[in-house]
Order: structure tokens, then sequence, then C-alpha cells
């Protein structure tokens, strides 16, 4: 309950800070507009040429298109600039400041600032969710939909897990910021759903590289596109990634103060 | 336009500033900037507010200041924080446009930004590094040399002296970001002062350094506006700064100018009180000392008292006679006192 | 002329620095390979799924390899990064030195750009010469083709630099400018061709990206030396980007003086 309390009170702070910036705030705004339109326009440009992408049609894509949208505005709303502030606090030593607050080091590091103007993207990712089912009502069912929103949620913690690990990794790197570079990178390809790729490429976004859990698989449960064995296997990995990437935080933890004594 | 130079300032020729009829080598005349920056209180709704409609206030940075420095001149700019030294600095240097009022540096009006110009002057911001970070020091020089069009064995024999005379040598193939303040600080003021400037803006230049650095560069920047008669204008937080390397001074706070003068006229006018420091073989057993004079300190065998001009002999020789005295001198109040007292507005400006 | 002997030097400290982060601007390189690859792979199975299965528009799947891999090269050639990097020195405090100088600050931004382009080319070479024998590009280029779209790719270098310049002079005027570099980017990549050839784009979009510079940028230099255009579109082509580099000139000239004059009003 008070963790709850905080988040709001970071969300509060956030908005604040953010609407110091109004120029910003608006132009914010705008760009995420224009990317969508953007996103849009791309989605015309390739089905006024072509029927299917890997055996997705223009309304699967564009459900796929707003959980991509929508994952990209849960990582900028509050992943990337919590992991990206936990690096520059190991490397100017301000994670003291982090370490000596009475609440739980990880959720504080974690949610402490949030990019507010993120939720355009997660808002316009849901629109586009909901436009993309209610043309597609025949193929969308209940249960498809609980899958989605159960995908989803294995989707938003392999990636926080992820982020995790990498800015625990700036305990031992000094320059791991640029890995966020490799993330971004790498994310690019999820804007597609993975059938679009050779096997070997497939194999790799998948099980190598989890994008496809983030992506392909939550909009493909909502149109019975995933594999039960790949809905076992996101439940397993979010599992697997928080406890894992939790471990290593404590671990890295126990190094930095044991470095800084 | 230009003022050309009328003697030479070679710096073979010892003291050839001195000899040189002084000439007006910085202006500034009803020199003003005002800022409009806006105004937001705390809060969430204020801050959603502010997102639509945005009030202003405006600042008055500098407000109509007039001076004159002479060339070859070493001037202390003091004052607290936001008083307006940095943002006049910035209108000398051209880094600013003032509101209205004029200034001229070597001749030139500085906003104009002109090749000619810049190439005459330098500045050293305390906080800002004009050094690329990730390379050797050495590398900035070369290239800080070439920018400025600076000859090349001239600038070799320049680099070398200067490098000897701030004992940076061990420095030049590191790393900038490895360095230590005191050593980035001086390589600082090296690479400012490759291009031999004939007026140099030092911006809190000693800030962060401990006491022995501070004297060090201090010692630097009085010999180099010796040697190449340069103009310096210094603003600094540490009094020992301009006391040690200014004879005149230039008090500024909230934007306009308390006293323009030598450091010692400022002692005479603003403070008209001697501090007398008494040492005593007894105790002061209660002794009335506030009859005397303000009480500064008070201690077992030891007290010190601020007394006006006028009384100091009435003063001294009531104590000689009511007390053991071991000891007693007669001082004038430190430099920070009496600044501090033009600040408060207690001393009548110039 | 001071230039003369200040852009060697930038250049060469450009050099060392860019040397100094080699493993980050790796990064940023890689990441000009990975759009046009995915657009690639999106192409070839957007060709599996069109009527006839075989072509789009003339584009076979190699043929697409052949267009998306020269997207990689002259976005490389071509790319500037200004719109976000000026902003960053006229927010933190860092333009303010570079303007003391008595050389304009652009040479310095662009001997960085020349050094980064010059250094990456260690690591890009070796992934796009991997690229070519994995996905057998169908190139029909001939000499001709390459006499004309070697200058082409100059002038795209050129046209980018200068107007990705000039945009990144609104920071003079607007405080934080991610925004409006991720628009400049965003418009780049879908107007320039880097999504998809211009040909296959729905005819109202044609229209906009032809008042755009951006298809003179990248879709120009590629088609010409894909061979895909005919010599009059190329000489049309040429005159067009000579027009933009002197349009994006004149645009300088003005906006750099009102720039400064907006800087040293406001603080520096």
């Amino acid at each position: 309950m008070r963790y709850l309390r905080l988040i709001g009170l970071f969300a509060k702070v956030s908005v604040q800070n953010d609407a110091a910036y109004r120029a910003d705030f608006a132009a914010h705004v705008a760009v995420t507009l224009l990317n969508f339109a953007a996103e849009l326009v791309g989605l015309w440009t390739i089905f006024s040429n072509t029927g299917s992408l890997g055996g997705w049609n223009a309304w699967h894509m564009l459900a796929l298109l707003g959980v991509f949208r929508g994952m990209y505005g849960i990582i900028g709303l509050f992943i990337s600039p919590n992991m990206r502030r936990i690096m520059d606090d190991v490397r100017q030593g301000t994670l003291d400041f982090v370490l000596i607050k009475p609440v739980n080091a990880q959720f504080y590091a974690s949610f402490r600032g949030l990019v507010v103007w993120r939720l355009a993207d997660i808002l316009l990712g849901a629109v586009l969710v909901a436009a993309a089912c209610a043309r597609l009502s025949a193929e969308v069912t209940v249960a498809g939909l609980a899958l989605f929103v159960a995908m989803l949620a294995c989707g938003v913690t392999i990636i926080y897990s992820f982020w995790l690990v990498l800015a625990t990794g700036a305990f031992w790197l000094t320059r791991v910021t640029n890995m966020e570079m490799v993330f971004w990178n790498v994310f690019e390809a999820g804007r597609y759903p993975v059938e679009i790729y050779p096997p070997a490429v497939r194999w790799m976004l998948t099980y190598v590289v989890p994008l496809a859990f983030l992506t392909t698989f939550p909009a493909g449960s909502l149109i019975g596109k995933v594999e039960p064995f790949n809905v076992a296997a996101a439940a397993g990995f979010a599992a697997l990634a928080l406890a894992g990437a939790s471990w290593f935080w404590r671990f890295g933890l126990r190094r930095y103060s044991g470095a800084s004594a | 336009m230009e003022n050309a130079p009328v003697c030479s300032t070679a710096p073979s020729s010892e003291g050839a500033a001195l000899q040189c009829p002084l000439m007006a080598q910085i202006e500034a005349r009803s020199l003003t900037k005002t800022f409009r920056v806006p105004e937001r209180e705390g809060g969430l709704a204020a801050a959603l507010a502010g997102l639509l409609r945005r009030r202003y206030r405006t600042v008055e940075a500098v407000a109509g200041i007039d001076f004159t420095i002479a060339e070859g001149e070493m001037v202390g700019f003091l004052g607290p924080n936001g008083a307006g030294k940095t943002t006049t600095l910035k209108m000398l240097t051209g880094l600013l446009h003032p509101t209205s009022g004029r200034a001229t540096v070597l001749g030139y009006e500085p906003w104009r930004r002109e090749s000619a110009f810049l190439r005459r002057v330098s500045m050293v911001m305390g906080q800002r590094t004009q050094l690329n970070w990730d390379l050797p020091a050495m590398d900035s020089f070369l290239v800080h040399l070439a920018v400025y069009g600076v000859d090349r064995s001239a600038g070799r024999r320049t680099l070398d002296e200067l490098v000897e005379l701030l004992d940076i040598g061990d420095c030049l193939r590191k790393q900038v970001r490895t360095l230590s303040l005191g050593e980035r600080m001086r390589c600082e003021i090296c690479v400012a002062l490759l291009h031999r400037p004939a007026v140099l803006f030092l911006d809190e230049p000693t800030l962060g350094l401990d006491i022995a650095m501070q004297a060090r560069i201090r010692r630097f920047v009085a010999d180099y506006n010796r040697r190449e008669g340069a103009t310096v204008m210094l603003t600094s937080h540490y009094m020992a700064d301009v006391t040690a390397l200014c004879r005149r001074i230039i008090v500024i706070d909230h934007g306009r100018i308390l006293f323009d003068g030598a450091l010692a006229d400022l002692a005479r006018r603003l403070a008209p009180f001697k501090v007398v420091t008494v040492d005593l073989a007894g105790d002061l057993d209660g002794y009335a000392l506030e009859r005397l004079g303000a009480v500064l300190a008070r201690g077992f065998r030891k007290a010190t008292l601020r007394v006006p001009k006028e009384r100091v002999a009435e003063v001294i020789g009531r104590l000689l006679a009511d007390l053991p005295v071991l000891d007693l001198t007669v001082a004038d109040p430190p430099v920070e006192e009496i600044i501090a007292q033009v600040l408060d507005g207690r001393g009548a400006p110039a | 002329m001071l230039l003369r002997s200040a852009f060697p030097a930038f250049l060469r400290m450009s050099l060392a620095t860019m040397f100094q982060y080699r493993g980050e601007i790796a990064l940023w390189a890689i990441w000009g390979v990975v759009y046009p690859s995915v657009a690639m792979a999106m192409w070839a199975a957007a060709v599996a799924g069109s009527p006839d299965g075989q072509t789009i528009r003339g584009f076979a799947p190699r043929d697409f390899a052949a267009y998306f891999w020269l997207t990689m090269v002259v976005g490389h050639a071509t790319t500037a990064w200004d719109v976000y990097e000026l902003g960053y020195f006229v927010q933190t405090g860092q333009f303010s030195p570079r303007l003391l100088r008595p050389v304009l600050p652009v040479w310095q931004s662009l001997a960085d750009n020349l050094a980064y382009k010059l250094v990456t080319l260690a690591i890009l070479v070796p992934i796009w010469a991997v690229i070519v024998l994995l996905t057998r590009p169908a190139f029909g280029t001939r000499t001709v083709d390459l006499a004309a779209g070697l200058p082409a790719v100059l002038l795209a270098a050129a046209v980018n630099y200068g107007w990705c310049y000039n945009v990144a002079m609104l920071s003079f005027w607007v405080t934080r400018m991610d925004a409006i570099g991720q628009g400049w980017f965003g418009a780049g990549l879908f107007f320039g061709g880097r999504l998809a050839p211009l040909a296959l784009m729905p005819e109202a979009l044609r229209k906009i990206a032809s008042a755009l510079p951006f298809k003179w940028v990248t879709w120009f230099p590629c088609e010409t030396l894909m061979g895909r255009l005919s010599p009059a579109a190329v000489t049309q082509g040429l005159i067009n980007q000579l027009a933009w580099i002197a349009l994006g000139l004149v645009v300088f000239r003005i906006a750099w003086r009102l720039g400064i004059r907006r800087y040293s009003g406001v603080g520096a």
C-alpha cells in the first residue's frame, strides 16, 4: 500500500517536472502523434502492395503495432529512464542516496522517476489494439483477451528484468550506457511479427533475445496465433527473469557497498 | 575604430605596460542586461496551469553599470552569487548581447564577435572547460593554436613556456578527465593564454582549489599580467585572490556598482574603524570592555575590540591604565568584513 | 585564412576523439544496419504475400536486398546528428566556449561528422560485406551509374548535413530539441525512402516527399546506383540536390545571424 502511494507521489512530481518544460511537453505529444502517423502511413504503404506479412493481414498488423507502441511507451514511461539513472548514479557515486532511503532499494530505484508523456504512447497503443479487436471481432474471444493481458504482463516483466540486468551491469562495467543503444537496435525488429525473419533469426529473436515475447506473442494471443508451448514459455521465462534479475541486483549491490567501503 | 597600440607591450621590455600612457581598454557605459524568466509556483495545479499560460518576471541582472579599465590593469570584480558578475563578463566577451548601453573592449563592440576581437581576448570559466574531456590536454592545446591561427613556431614557444611556468609537463599526455581539479585548472589557464590574449577574463578561476593551488594560480596570473602587460578582469569568491592580485576592485550587487576604486581607499572610506587586540597577563575578571568599543572576541586573557578611529588613542590609554597588558595591536579590519559592510549598505557607496 | 589551419586541426582532434569512443560509435553505426535489414526482411515477406507472389512493382526480393543494402551504405555516408548535438551544447553551456573561438562552430561539428564516418567504416565494411554474401542482392549497376551515383552520394551528404544543421539551429529558440530531432529523423526515414522505395508509396505521400529534401538524400542516390533511373531523371536529381544545397546555405546564413542574436540575447 505504502509502495503504491509512493508510486503515486513519484508520478505527481514527474508531472510537475515535465510540465515545467511546456514547449517540450507539447513537442513530445506532437512527436508521439507523428510517430503514430508514420506507423500508420507505413502500414498503408505496405498493405497497398501486399495482402499479408508472414501470415498477418493488415488488421492483425494493426494490433501488433498497438502492442509495439504500448510496449515502447511502458519502457519509456518508467523502465529506461530509471535504469539510465541507476547507471549514472553508479558512475557518479550517488547511488548512496538511493541506498540510504528507508524503502526497498530495487523498488525505489525502479520507480523514482516517470516520464509522464509516454502515457500518450500507451494510450495510442491501446486505441490501436481496440480498433483491431473491433474489426476482428470474429477472431477475438474472451479467453483470447484474457490470455493477451497475461502475455502482456509477462512481456513487461521480461523487459523490466532485462533492463535491470543491464543497469546492474554498471557495477562492473562503466560504459554500459551503450547497451541501451543495443537494446533499441534490437527492439526495432519487434515492429513486425517474427514470422517475417528467416528461421535462424526468428529462433534467436525468440529464445536468445526474447523479443518475440514482447510484441509478437501478446498480439498473437489476441488473435489465436500463438502456440501453447510459447504461452508456457512466456510464463516460465517471466518468472525466471524477474527472480534472476532481482538476485543479480542484490549481488551487484553487495559488491557496490563492498567496493565503496 | 580600433585602438592601435601606441607602444609595444613586448615582454622583453621590462615594465613596458607601466610606462605606456594608460589607454581605456575596457569601457562600459550604462551597460544593462535584463532577462525574462518564467515564474512558477510549487504544486501540481500550478504546474499544469503553467502549461497553458505562463507568467514572466523581468530580472535586471546588470542595471546600467559604468566603468573604464586601462591597459595592463588588473581589476577584481566582487559580489555575491547572482550579483551580475558573470553576466557582465559574458557581455564583455561577446557571449551576451546587452539590453541597452554600450561597451567596448580593445576598441571593438564585443557582441559583433569579429574574428580580430576574439583572437585577442580569452576567458577562463572555473566551472566550464574548453578542453576536450576525452583527449590528452596536449591535443586541445595544438587545436587551440591552429584555431587561433598562431604561427607554428611561436605557438610552440609559448606552449613550452606556459607548460613550464604552470608546471603541467606531466599532465600533457593524460586524458583531461583523469586530471585532478588543480591540474585541470592549470591546463585550462594554459589553453586560454596560448594565443597571448591582450585581455583576459577570469571567472572564478580558483573555485574549489586548495589554498596552495589558489596561491600558485594567483602568482601565475600576476606574473602574466606583469610580463605581457595584459589587462585582467577577475571575479572570485575568495577575497584572498582579489587582495593579492588587484589594486583596484569593483563591487557589484543586484546589478549595480557599489564601489569602484582602490582597495586601500575602500578600507579608509568605508571602515572608519580599527581593530584593537590585547593580550593580558591576568584575567579580564568581568572588566567592562563594552564601554570602550564593540567586542569582537573575548577570551580568557585576550580580547578584540572594534573601535572608531577617533577614539583609538583614548581606548589604548584606558586599556593600558586599567589592565595588565602584555601586548597590544591595532589593525585595519579584514577585507571580508569591509565588503560585507558595502553589501549590507552600511558603508556609504563611493 | 584561419580555417585552413583550423579545419585540419579539428579533424585530427575529432578522429582522436572518435577513436577513443570507438566502442560507442560502433553501436551507433550498427543502428544504421538494423533498420534497413528489418525493412529488407519485411519486404521479402511482403513479396510472398503479394498477388503474384513474385515481385512488387518490379522489385523481386533480391532487388529489395540491393535497394536496402544501398540505403544502408548511403545512409551512413549522409548521416548527421547535429539536431541533437547542437541543442545539447546550447543547453549544457558547452556552446559558449566554442562561440568564443574565432572560427564558426559549424566547422568543428563538420569535422566530427567526417571523422565519425571514417572511423566507423572499420566495423561497417565487414558487416556490409557479410550482408551482401547472405542476401545476394541483384545490383544492376553499370559504370555510368557509378559515375553519376558517387557524386550523388556526396551531394546527398551535403544536403543532409546542411539541412540538419539548419534545423539544429532551432535550439537557439527551443529549450529541448529531442522532440524536433525525432520528428526530423522520422521524416527522413519515411520520406527518404528508407522504409520503402518511393515507387511503392501511395500517390499522396509521394507528393509530400517531393516537397522535402529527404528523397534527394537517400532514395535518389540509391536508385541511381542501382541503375533504375533514366539519364534525364539522374540529371534532374543532381540539379535538385544542388538547389537544396544552395537554399540550405542561404537559410544557414540568415538563421545563424538571427540565432546568435537570440542566443546572446537570452543568456549563454
